[in-house]
């Protein structure tokens, strides 16, 4: 596969000045924006294979470029966000975006994020129906899940539910997606089904529920299934 | 200005103050007091009105002398006065007129000033109405109808006892029509007895003789005498009256003034207001403040609101005084009376006054009825000052803290910067630095802006939650969920920690905020680890009813009982703590996140040695159904 091209649209320059290079240096093409215009422009000019959306941008805000963005693109969108915006990162996977990244954050979190999401883009459908991370193999076809090689019983709603994060493994799920997924329609809301139902499905898989290698929380936001 | 001591003194009081506002002059309030002509209970009420007048801006003087223009021809001419405003009831009689006019000219004359008489005399809308003529007929016919009685009584008593008998029963009836309607009745009625006695008595039963002329002379004089003094005793009646009257309101108002004088908020001022007016007048009040937008605030807030224009639609009509004859006029507005709350810094409110339906408002209580307006318009000014005073008082503190928070933080600040700043540069030098070196500088520069990173954040959160900013979101979870991801966020930092977790299976769902918990109790363990570093830490949780208990502890030195209290403080720092970062703000996250929980938490010395740090959460508000996750109804068709 030849490099992925990856536009970055992000309005402060020191964190251009240390993306551009870090993301080069990793066999990336990078493309950079600096306004919400600009990106769109350049999104449809050069169609890259992932895009780096700062959520504060001067000109337009970041959630517009988003919407603009999906209306034509599938490829993976990451978000660039500062703290204590819950709401707006929630909105933003709600909205289609794939994934996001806190400020501040390291080199090695943003090549692990952008490695996932270009897996995701590059298999539409799971190529063998198997999901392997660490001790812990999910066979999508067979319906079987296994830890270190022991099978593990789980109800067919905690099986969903592991389902719905493996379609989006390494990926961050907001709790609406994955009520929708595993409830549908009279699930939207009931916030604490899912925890629940996420407590007794950590009891069956993690060695230690209350160190969750495999289940991950992200506070205020999901789930993500590590596959690290 | 020249003030009388009658209720509508304050009338003139206040139309002097406009006129004095509107032509930019200062203005005097003068009070003459005539020798035998005002009684104690008048002279107070005068001091009153003059009070009002200082509160006003006025110069107020009291003088005395023989007549009232005397008076204000002795002050004016102290000073140089420009126009004299007078009240007066219309002058009853041509005489009344006469003195008054007299009067007028000697003041023009002696000051060579202009004179405005303001007419007083319907000082309040809705006061007693002038007898029509069908009262007058009614009267008359009452009086005919009780001399005619007389009449019959004293000729049935004259057949037995002869002339004496006569006078007592038309005493008695003259004295009734005296006492009930009045001399403008009560004379007519004894010219009509005479003549009675003339047309009835002489002719018939007595012969005209010598002796009659004696009795009805002797008929006569005691009818003036019973008229003088049933007229006299009713007017002692009426002083009397009135006199307890203004005591009354007197003892009313000094109650008022005190208990206005403890009201420390608006809110206050408007109950005490309301209530006070409940109790004289049987009325509902209510304070009347701007509120946001084109609203108004009605306090006190417990009692139904009634119906009321905008502020953009009353407020004109006040502050429109003058084409007002009177700014402190009440308003008659939708079934309600308003009138202004005018303190010296304009108006403070509006009282809204509703009578029961129909009836109307007591006239001799409308003077009363101000003075309590304007004692609540002084209330609600000082009130209003003392906010200020607070609010200021508050500015100066917050200042202080952002002063103190600069200082404590620049330091915590400056110190990762320069570790940063030297690392950096080293590197940067032409000369190769050994493998080792550079990385070790490299880890340096990323740990450092770690702890810069988490300073700062810790700063924000702390003082967001401090000023309101964070909401706190509770939703119904499971503790283990929020402490699994605060173990895993503190091992991503600093590796595999011995962290001892032991939460009970059947510990119920929370109502908490997952991110802010997760930092209460990120910061826990992490100075549990920092304070204890070689002994295990131990977190457990369990129920107590209506609660969720969760402790922390650890082996380490522990905190001493003195500082049970202070460690939660901002910047607060143990003596001889290690110098590793911390700023002193962990603990106080924590105590304000708990605390927008409803929560509580404190430190304990640990049996056997070290700390115990305790947190409970309330278990409040309805928990959502709970069910058990195998037996759920929902099922799927499918193979696990």
């Amino acid at each position: 596969m030849s490099q992925p091209l990856i536009l970055i649209i992000e309005d402060e320059a020191s964190l251009r000045r240390f993306l551009v290079p870090t993301l080069a240096n990793h066999d990336y093409q990078v493309l950079t924006a600096a306004t919400g215009a600009d990106g769109l422009a350049m999104a449809r000019s050069h169609n890259p294979d992932i895009i780096l959306l700062d959520l504060g941008l001067p000109d337009l805000e970041g959630m517009k470029v988003l919407q603009s963005l999906r209306q034509w693109s599938r490829r993976p969108i990451l978000i660039i966000s500062a703290r204590n915006q819950e709401r707006d990162k929630v909105q933003a996977l709600d909205l289609g975006a794939d994934d996001y990244l806190t400020k501040p954050f390291g080199a090695e979190e943003l090549l692990a994020r952008i490695r996932v999401a270009l897996r995701h883009a590059t298999q539409v459908v799971l190529d063998a129906p198997v999901l392997q991370c660490g001790g812990l193999r999910l066979d999508l076809e067979r319906r079987e899940v296994s830890m270190d090689g022991v099978p593990v019983r789980l109800t067919p709603l905690e099986y969903r539910l592991l389902e719905a994060l493996a379609q989006r493994a390494g990926k961050v799920a907001t709790h609406a997606q994955l009520l929708n997924e595993v409830w549908g329609p009279v699930g939207a809301g009931q916030t604490h089904y899912l925890r629940i139902y996420m407590g007794t499905l950590r009891r069956k898989i993690e060695p230690d529920a209350t160190r969750p290698r495999y289940l991950l929380t992200e506070p205020s936001i999901g789930y993500r299934l590590n596959v690290e | 200005m020249a003030l009388g001591s009658e209720a509508w003194a304050l009338r003139l009081v206040h139309t002097g103050f406009r006129m004095a506002r509107e032509q930019g002059r200062p203005w005097v309030a003068v009070h003459v007091a005539v020798p035998g002509w005002e009684t104690a209970g008048e002279a107070d009420q005068a001091r009153v009105w003059l009070q009002e007048a200082q509160d006003l801006g006025a110069e107020t003087v009291w003088v005395r002398a023989s007549t009232v223009s005397e008076g204000l021809i002795e002050e004016g001419g102290k000073r140089r006065v420009g126009q004299v405003v007078m009240g007066k009831n219309r002058p009853r009689g041509p005489w009344a007129r006469l003195e008054h006019s007299r009067a007028q000219e000697s003041i023009r004359r002696s000051l060579g000033v202009r004179i405005v008489t303001l007419p007083m005399d319907s000082p309040v809308p809705g006061g007693k109405a002038k007898p029509t003529f069908a009262d007058r007929l009614g009267v008359v016919l009452a009086v005919g109808t009780i001399l005619a009685m007389c009449c019959v009584f004293a000729s049935a008593l004259s057949v037995a006892v002869g002339f004496p008998g006569i006078p007592p029963v038309f005493v008695l009836g003259v004295g009734f029509i005296a006492h009930k309607w009045g001399r403008a009745f009560s004379v007519p009625a004894s010219v009509a007895v005479l003549l009675l006695f003339d047309a009835l008595f002489i002719p018939t039963r007595f012969p005209f003789q010598q002796e009659d002329w004696t009795n009805g002379v002797y008929l006569a004089g005691t009818l003036i005498l019973v008229q003088m003094v049933v007229v006299l005793v009713d007017r002692l009646h009426q002083e009397t009256r009135s006199l307890r009257r203004r005591e009354a309101e007197t003892f009313l108002l000094m109650v008022l003034g005190r208990a206005l004088g403890r009201c420390a908020t608006a809110k206050e001022v408007a109950a005490v207001l309301s209530e006070r007016v409940q109790g004289l007048f049987q009325a509902k009040a209510w304070l009347l403040v701007p509120g946001p937008g084109d609203t108004w605030l009605h306090l006190p807030e417990s009692q139904e609101v009634p119906p009321c224009p905008r502020p953009s639609d009353l407020l004109p009509q006040f502050s429109n005084a003058t084409v007002r004859a009177d700014p402190f006029e009440p308003l008659f507005l939708d079934a309600s009376s308003f009138v202004a709350l005018a303190g010296q810094g304009g108006a403070e409110g509006l009282l809204q006054l509703r009578l029961e339906a129909g009836r109307p408002f007591p006239q001799e209580s409308w003077g009363l009825f101000q003075s309590l307006a304007v004692q609540g318009a002084l209330a609600l000014e000082r009130v209003r000052w003392l906010e200020e005073a607070q609010q200021a008082r508050l500015d100066t503190e917050s200042e202080r803290l952002r002063n103190t928070l600069l200082g404590a933080v620049s330091h915590d600040l400056r110190t990762p910067l320069a570790a940063i700043q030297g690392a950096a540069t080293s590197l940067l030098l032409p000369e190769p630095l050994p493998e080792a070196t550079r990385l070790d500088l490299l880890a340096m520069i990323r740990d450092e802006s770690e702890r810069l990173a988490r300073l700062l954040s810790d700063l924000l959160d702390l003082t967001r939650l401090q000023s309101g900013g964070i909401r706190v979101q509770k939703e119904w979870q499971l503790l283990d969920e929020v402490v699994g991801s605060a173990l895993l966020r503190l091992e991503a930092r600093q590796g595999p920690l011995p962290i001892r977790v032991d939460l009970p299976e059947t510990l119920p769902l929370v109502p908490l905020d997952g991110a802010l918990m997760e930092q209460v109790l990120i910061n826990l363990l992490g100075n549990a680890l920092r304070h204890a570093p070689r002994s295990p830490v131990e977190l457990r949780a369990w129920e107590e009813p209506g609660t969720v208990q969760l402790e922390i502890t650890d082996r380490g030195p522990g905190i001493p009982a003195e500082f049970h209290q202070r460690v939660f403080d901002k910047f607060f720092r143990m003596p001889g703590d290690l110098q590793d970062g911390g700023v002193g703000l962990g603990l106080a996250i924590c105590g304000a996140i708990v605390n927008i929980h409803g929560g509580a938490i404190w430190v304990e010395d640990r049996p056997g040695g070290g700390a115990r740090f305790r947190v409970s959460l309330p278990l409040e508000g309805l928990p959502p159904e709970q069910f058990d996750p195998e037996t759920c109804p929902l099922t799927l068709e499918c193979n696990p």
